[in-house]
């Protein structure tokens, strides 16, 4: 055993185990003194506090961020709301209380008691929301009988507000309350349970711009919930202003050619965008059916929810990057292009063209059963002859047309900002093997010439492949975010414009666009009822097929069923000479692209045109040589 | 070796015994209250899982009791380089949870093994004493060993990215400097170089959180929404207990979630609603008669191994009670330390358990020879 020392019986161990247990006792001390302190001198008036009042703390939300149009004239922006809410810990006489409140804002008393449940535990002293968007009426009702309703608050609570309801729904999207699985990501990890965010559209892209940041304040509050004292205050940082591309006359143009023409027609459903071909800028952006995005803003309810997602037309799908159609005669502008570029045909062959086309045992019809006679490019886009492209189709071959396809933005995503975006389909040879292990056929070449077949692309690709004909041979990305500043006017770099250039050169994409302006202007061009007075317009018509015509054969337009009526396609640039605009059109089961679709371009260029009065007078002077 | 002499448990120590099981009654039943969630369940999975971590703490004690303490003396560098290692794999072994590197998990039991490395570090410093009995220091080269033991796994727990749990164990080991007679002129000269030091500690040691705390604490109404929030809801939980307290589970600071964290590091200002005055006196004074009963043991220990394990055992009880209890009643900056035997956490209790058990082991032979 070691007995070399008892510390014990130093002296000076003695001294030092004094001096700890000194330390400990002033230590101990001092909390008592400050236990104390706290709690019987200071505490007298904090328990008063406590049993009578309480301090809350009151989330104080930023107001989003507006959005503007290219203008500055407002789409969404944020208003008061004012909310009820009840503490039920606080309640003295529930029943007595919620019968009070439906009668003051004229709501069903048992349905008041449903939202609020029956909390137990530490849940029954957080307040219960009864309502969020009271009447100005409603909430003076309450507020004059507050003082007998303790527990029952009201507060104010800034909400979104889409100024133009459903007209530019898909482009400025919607916001809702952040998701369980969106919380875990790292882009909301800076967020709350319980916090509203953009969850579609530009509300979503723009997310971190409009959001602002949240304040909030400690307040003691009486029994009745009224406010005695502010203790701590922080301000809210409102989030900030995003001005769009988008120019809210033509949208509301756009939107409005939808919803009917003269003659009445039932509501269109289908996509309108319209863009500048030189730097992308998007300056309409319309899917129809539509749907009001104020009925997201304070949480949507589930019989709107219900009808929305029933829908078979499905008013939530933005059509213009998320539906995927055959693009069908509009294809043949980059058939053209691709023949004229790969010299496989001269602009001034004729072909002719007797109505059908004979490949093999089978018999390919064109749509015009008459047949179109001989015809050179320039005639075969005018008036769309389908065998004139087929010949020309299986000259180029399915794959290196879809190399020009693919050159032109089709097949792949065109890069918008927009989250959902599809990005069609381009067949080549190889795709087919490996899809369906079997070999690409001949056929297949002559529906992939007009646009048919396997082939489908969004209204947005088909408007960017036509602003790169217009533009001289640029790809352009769409974009639809103009500028974004806080009160001083921060605007964004702009950035390259063009993505890349198409493999097509400029003199060949001339002749094509000369081609298309053909369509519109010559007598007897399939879209004619796109012509705007004044203005030299271009563009080509397609009609997809949804069913063989032998199925629908003989039956008159509107004798044949909705949905297996055509799509009609209209995409058109204009002025012919230096194009400011391209407008692609969709019109879903609308029937022929030249007596639907052009039309409600038309409607959208001729509102273009009519806000640029000076360019008018200079396309006066050249369109009375071009056309009529 | 293993097993219990006769006279030791003729002389076992009640009052140790006694403090120990009311301070650990308080800390169950106060975080019943403080992890009682919205939901009805009575015992939220905390509390089940502290009941769990209670029992091996129980028999940890038990097993440390009934090796006589003086056979650790052999085993005392061993158990220091053992739980030193433990520290140093969690840097390889252990996941980053809210930025720090700190727990070793296995299956659903994770551990924290700095709490262990005090363990370790009394029981090394302890037999370094022992074996050097103190004497005025000459030369600074005998001050190395005691460095390095206490040094080592501060560094450790430095890398882990821990500083409140290191700047806890470096205090843990500074309770022996008292006992190394060090002279009045390295006092000074450390003191002087610690306060030149200071600048460069804040700017590059602190993170920017922390410099927040502490710039919180000197003025708490600098971000009352944030980090001086804690700090000042804590101050109203306090005095809105007054003398009698808001009584059980009817805290309304605590259980409004006025308090974040109510059940670890905060969990004395619920003690302190909900049973006022009275209730966190004798909380205090628990803790007071506890930790001055340890340097009564360690006064009447039969050898300087004993006594300094005694100290140790203290050093490890106060400075964490300390801090804690400091920063409740708004007395210094948010530093996120547990209180021991009230604050949630497995680790911590077990530890706190195995000290008791060393002096309960020491105490128990202050006869046997």
């Amino acid at each position: 055993m070691n007995h070399r020392l008892r510390v014990a019986d130093s002296a000076a161990f003695e001294r030092q185990l004094g001096l700890a247990a000194f330390v400990i006792v002033l230590a101990f001390g001092i909390f008592l003194i400050r236990l104390f302190q706290l709690q019987i001198i200071q505490g007298d008036a904090l328990r008063a506090r406590s049993e009578r009042n309480s301090i809350r703390t009151i989330r104080l939300a930023a107001p989003r961020g507006e959005i503007l149009d290219r203008e500055g004239r407002v789409l969404a922006t944020t208003r008061p709301a004012f909310g009820l809410q009840v503490i039920p810990s606080e309640l003295r006489r529930p029943d007595l209380v919620y019968a009070a409140l439906g009668q003051l804002i004229e709501q069903d008393p048992a349905a008041l008691r449903e939202r609020s449940g029956e909390p137990r535990g530490a849940r029954r002293f957080q307040p219960v929301r009864l309502a969020s968007d009271l009447t100005w009426d409603h909430l003076a009702r309450v507020e004059s009988h507050r003082y007998a309703l303790p527990g029952v608050l009201t507060d104010i609570q800034p909400r979104r507000h889409y100024l133009q309801g459903p007209l530019a729904a898909h482009a400025l999207g919607t916001i809702g309350e952040i998701r369980k699985e969106q919380l875990e990501t790292r882009r909301f990890a800076r967020y709350r349970a319980g916090e509203v965010i953009g969850q579609s559209g530009m509300e979503s892209v723009l997310e971190s711009h409009l959001r602002g940041r949240e304040g909030g304040l400690n307040v003691v509050v009486d029994a009745a919930g009224r406010e005695i004292e502010r203790l701590d205050e922080v301000e809210p940082e409102a989030g900030r202003t995003a001005v769009l591309t988008l120019d809210l006359d033509l949208q509301q143009e756009a939107y409005a050619a939808f919803e009917s023409d003269a003659s009445g027609e039932p509501r269109r459903v289908g996509a309108l965008v319209a863009l500048d071909p030189r730097d992308g800028e998007v300056l309409a952006w319309v899917s129809t059916p539509s749907y009001d995005p104020n009925d997201f803003a304070g949480g949507i309810d589930s019989a709107t929810w219900k009808r929305l997602t029933q829908d078979e037309r499905r008013p939530l799908q933005d059509r213009v990057i998320a539906g995927q159609y055959p693009p069908a005669s509009t294809y043949k502008a980059i058939v053209a292009a691709a023949a004229l570029q790969e010299g496989v045909i001269d602009p001034n062959e004729r072909l002719y063209c007797p109505g059908s086309f004979r490949l093999g045992r089978r018999s390919y019809r064109c749509w015009k059963r008459g047949g179109h006679g001989d015809v050179d490019l320039r005639e075969a886009l005018v008036r769309s002859c389908d065998v004139y492209f087929y010949q020309v189709g299986l000259r180029l071959g399915v794959d290196r047309l879809a190399f020009f396809a693919r050159g032109l933005g089709l097949g792949r995503r065109t890069g918008v900002e927009l989250p959902g975006e599809q990005a069609g389909h381009v067949p080549t040879s190889a795709w087919k093997s490996r899809r369906f292990g079997e070999p690409w056929v001949l056929g297949e070449t002559l529906s992939a010439a007009i646009g048919q077949g396997f082939n489908t692309a969004t209204p947005l690709q088909l408007a960017v492949a036509f602003a790169a004909i217009a533009n001289g041979g640029g790809l352009v990305t769409p974009r639809l975010v103009r500028n974004l500043h806080a009160r001083d006017a921060l605007s964004l770099p702009s950035g390259s414009v063009h993505r890349e250039r198409v493999p097509v050169d400029a003199k060949h994409l001339a002749r094509v666009r000369e081609a298309l302006v053909g369509v519109v202007q010559d007598t007897g061009g399939t879209g004619a009822r796109a012509r705007v007075t004044g203005v030299a317009v271009g563009g080509k018509t397609g009609t997809a097929q949804i069913v063989g015509l032998e199925q629908i054969e003989g039956l008159e337009d509107d004798e044949i069923p909705w949905k297996y009526r055509d799509h009609g396609w209209f995409v058109a640039f204009a002025p012919a000479e230096q194009p400011e605009i391209v407008v692609a059109v969709l019109v879903e089961h609308g029937g022929g692209g030249g007596a639907v679709a052009a039309p409600i371009a038309q409607r959208v260029l001729a509102r273009y045109f009519e806000k640029r009065a000076p360019t008018i007078a200079r396309a006066r002077e050249a369109g009375s040589d071009a056309g009529r | 070796m293993l097993g219990v002499d006769r006279r030791a448990v003729q002389n076992f120590d009640w009052v140790l015994s006694g403090l120990t099981l009311a301070l650990v009654a308080i800390g169950i039943g106060n975080l019943i209250s403080a992890a009682h969630g919205s939901d009805e369940v009575l015992l939220s999975p905390e509390v089940r899982r502290q009941l769990a971590s209670l029992g091996v703490g129980c028999l940890a004690l038990l097993v440390t009791v009934s090796i006589d303490y003086r056979h650790l003396e052999r085993f005392a560098i061993l158990i220091y380089l053992a739980t030193v290692a433990l520290v140093a794999s969690t840097l390889i072994f252990a996941p980053v949870t809210r930025g720090s590197q700190s727990w070793l998990v296995f299956g659903s039991l994770s551990v924290q093994p700095a709490e262990f490395a005090k363990i370790g570090l009394v029981l090394a410093m302890a037999r370094f004493l022992h074996r050097n009995p103190p004497e005025e220091v000459r030369d600074l080269r005998a001050l190395l060993v005691p460095f390095l033991i206490v040094a080592v796994p501060v560094l450790l727990i430095i890398l882990q990215r821990d500083k409140g749990v290191a700047l806890l164990t470096l205090l843990i080991g500074s309770t022996y400097l008292p006992f190394l007679y060090i002279p009045f002129r390295i006092w000074a000269a450390t003191f002087a170089a610690g306060l030149a030091g200071l600048p460069a500690l804040w700017f590059y040691a602190l993170e920017p959180y922390q410099r927040g705390r502490i710039l919180d604490f000197v003025d708490p109404s600098r971000d009352p929404l944030a980090s001086g929030y804690q700090a000042i809801q804590s101050r109203i939980a306090v005095g809105a207990g007054g003398v009698t307290g808001s009584g059980y589970m009817e805290g309304t600071q605590t259980q409004l979630n006025f308090l974040p964290t109510r059940h670890t590091d905060f969990a004395f200002s619920v003690l302190a609603e909900e049973w006022g005055f009275l209730g966190g006196s004798l909380v205090l004074a628990l803790f007071l008669a506890l930790l001055l009963w340890g340097l009564y043991i360690a006064r009447n220990s039969k050898d300087s191994f004993g006594a300094f394990i005694a100290v140790g055992v203290v050093g490890t009880l106060f400075w964490p009670a300390v801090i804690n209890v400091a920063m409740v009643l708004g007395l210094a900056p948010v530093i996120g330390v547990p209180l021991p035997f009230l604050s949630y956490g497995g680790s911590a209790l077990v530890v706190a358990m195995i000290g008791v058990g060393l002096l309960l082991n020491v105490s128990m032979r202050r006869y046997v020879f």
